[in-house]
């Protein structure tokens, strides 16, 4: 997979470059707005990265390029700007997703693992993990072909945890994917721990191995070894 | 009360005092004028009857019959001369009349005789109501004649003061609006219109500059964040570090989250005042965004054991639909934060009013002070402490009103529109 990270702030777009490359993508770097439509014009990407304030021009104005040469290519707009007419304006040249910042690089590898998957394969494609199988167009869950019922923040939790693979996970990442910005509502993660619960019993039930590590205050790491 | 109303009663109030002055000097000054004629023909008749009474005796006796207006009267010795007013009874018309009398003394073949002459003032009379007649006619003349002056004023002079009055009216700083007036003939009226022009135009640029600053801010806070937070989450990664420095690790992950969600709702905060997000005409229905919402929280809810109850009619009132979003989830994740175990929170959505009742612990505090920004219960709740400040902002710049009441353990905030 090949990813362009288009990002001014460079301590941002190396954290976001290793983060990654663990990943095995390939994340190519572009500093500003010309660097950028160097790199479309001569590249293929899979997922292109944007941030809208660059310090050369707009990234909108990028968006509008790549989209005219490469209509495939997935678009995820970075942006600190958290106004709904720049949500909208985004949305509407066809980027896919529209991240504020600052957000948690888990989050944002979840995104870009989704978008890939619809662009690819017309969202056709299973998810497999171990003995885990998830078919993301029927929401639905199996173990060695035993459907399992997930309610949806069980679902949402497991997919996060998958695309976030041998990762370690913070309980504020996991809280704020579920709930959102509802998540400053809860004064403790015991929540989290209720869901986290729920959700490891019914796999286990159904003969999957226990992928789910728990890491004392800081949060969890899902991972086949 | 309209400018030219104000006017008008003060020219009826100086008009009416100024006939009033005005008919009575008039009246008095020909009266004095009546009066002098009067006293003239009483003497000249006076002069007459003189020459007659002393020349009795070589005329005939019918030439001093002179009626009523002449009496003689034999007196032992004479007085002074005098003129006075009297009201006799007129024989002729059967009523009593002013009389203006001459009273002089004369001598007649060795015999004082008081003689009086009365002359009939009649025309005094009419006089009042000629007077009176012709101030009420001057006075209705004056009072029609002002009004329509009046309504012609407003039509044409006043007519550029109006609009530029209903352009003010309309003036919406968050358009960037520069308001610009067509030109008029009155000077002052031009003066205002450009005043309004060069006050409007730094209006907008003032309001620009902030709303600039206030994106500029966020844009500059938030990259420096997003750095923080990125690396926290890289060095996480780490396998090599050892449980302890994860732990500090994960509390520095929390107060950068904390603050990071700190900044966002400020900046909202901001924007809501600086009024960015514009009311449509259309009201907004609250009653789907409320069950949205609780289909969201289902499951904090669960886990508090919250029970909820629910009556909702499709209304809402007229604001921008991200903040009915934002107002709906404010209240309600307040109706859970401070609720108890096995609580309650019952929602009513009637026209004009939305009412989010909820259980909770009994306070001292009064309630109105849980509007102010960062006021929290308890200091080491994750609540940021300004949700009800987001709320309050949200309600006064739609003009709709939010108030807080406590009864017993029950917390009602209601939003009436």
């Amino acid at each position: 997979m090949k990813l362009l990270l288009i990002e001014d702030e460079k301590a941002l777009a190396t954290s976001i470059q290793s983060y990654f490359q663990r990943e095995n993508f390939i994340c190519e770097w572009a500093p500003d707005y010309e660097n950028a439509i160097e790199k479309i014009n001569i590249y293929r990407y899979d997922c292109v990265l944007v941030d809208l304030m660059l310090p050369d021009g707009d990234g909108l104005d990028a968006v509008r390029e790549l989209k005219r040469k490469y209509p495939e290519t997935g678009i995820i707009i970075i942006s600190a700007k958290n106004s709904l007419d720049d949500r909208i304006a985004g949305l509407n040249l066809g980027s896919d997703d529209y991240l504020t910042k600052p957000f948690h690089l888990s989050e944002l590898n979840a995104r870009v693992q989704a978008v890939i998957r619809r662009r690819n394969f017309q969202g056709n494609q299973q998810v497999r993990f171990g003995k885990i199988t998830i078919d993301p167009q029927e929401h639905s869950v199996s173990v060695e072909n035993q459907e399992i019922i997930l309610t949806r923040k069980e679902y949402d939790l497991l997919m996060y945890l998958i695309a976030n693979k041998n990762r370690v996970l913070t309980k504020e990442s996991i809280a704020e994917h579920l709930w959102g910005d509802d998540a400053d509502l809860m004064d403790n993660f015991d929540f989290i721990y209720t869901h986290i619960k729920n959700l490891r019993k019914k796999l286990m039930d159904k003969g999957c191995p226990d992928y789910l590590r728990s890491l004392y205050g800081v949060g969890y790491k899902f991972s086949e070894q | 009360m309209k400018l030219l109303g104000r006017i008008l009663q003060y020219q009826i109030i100086t008009s009416l005092c100024v006939l009033t002055l005005g008919a009575g000097l008039f009246f008095l000054s020909v009266r004095y004028l009546i009066d002098e004629e009067v006293n003239k023909e009483l003497l000249r008749s006076k002069a007459k009857v003189s020459w007659q009474l002393r020349h009795i005796d070589t005329l005939p006796v019918y030439i001093l019959q002179l009626g009523d207006s002449l009496q003689l009267q034999a007196v032992p010795y004479p007085g002074r001369m005098l003129l006075r007013e009297r009201n006799l009874l007129n024989t002729s018309e059967n009523e009593r009349q002013p009389y203006r009398e001459l009273v002089f003394y004369e001598r007649v073949e060795g015999q004082w005789y008081r003689v009086t002459i009365s002359q009939l003032l009649a025309q005094r009379q009419q006089l009042m109501k000629a007077v009176v007649m012709t101030v009420t006619f001057i006075v209705a003349l004056l009072l029609v004649s002002l009004l329509l002056l009046n309504s012609w004023l407003s039509e044409r002079l006043w007519r550029p003061f109006y609009k530029t009055l209903r352009a003010l009216d309309n003036y919406q700083l968050e358009k960037h609006e520069v308001l610009e007036f067509s030109r008029t003939k009155t000077l002052e009226f031009e003066q205002l219109n450009l005043s309004l022009t060069r006050f409007t135009e730094r209006l907008a640029g003032t309001y620009q500059n902030l709303k600039e600053f206030t994106e500029n801010a966020s844009h500059e806070i938030q990259t420096p964040l997003a750095v923080i937070l990125s690396k926290i989450e890289g060095l996480f990664q780490d396998e090599t570090l050892k449980e302890n420095q994860l732990l500090a690790l994960s509390e520095v992950s929390e107060a950068a989250n904390r603050l990071a969600r700190l900044n966002q709702a400020l900046l909202l905060l901001t924007k809501i005042e600086n009024r960015q997000f514009l009311a449509g005409n259309e009201p907004v229905n609250l009653q789907p965004i409320i069950g949205r919402k609780l289909r969201d929280l289902e499951d904090l809810i669960e886990q508090r054991k919250i029970s909820i109850k629910t009556d909702l009619e499709p209304t809402g009132p007229v604001m921008h639909p991200a903040l009915a979003e934002v107002l709906v989830n404010n209240l309600l994740t307040n109706a859970i934060r401070y609720n108890v175990e096995d609580g309650s929170i019952f929602i009513s959505l009637v026209p004009g009013k939305l009412v989010v009742r909820n259980t909770g612990n009994v306070t001292q505090i009064n309630p109105e002070l849980m509007f102010e920004r960062f006021r929290k219960e308890s200091t080491n709740s994750a609540s940021l402490g300004l949700g009800l400040a987001l709320a309050k902002t949200i309600c006064q710049v739609n003009g709709q009103t939010l108030t807080y009441e406590t009864e017993e353990n029950l917390h009602v905030l209601t939003v009436s529109w």
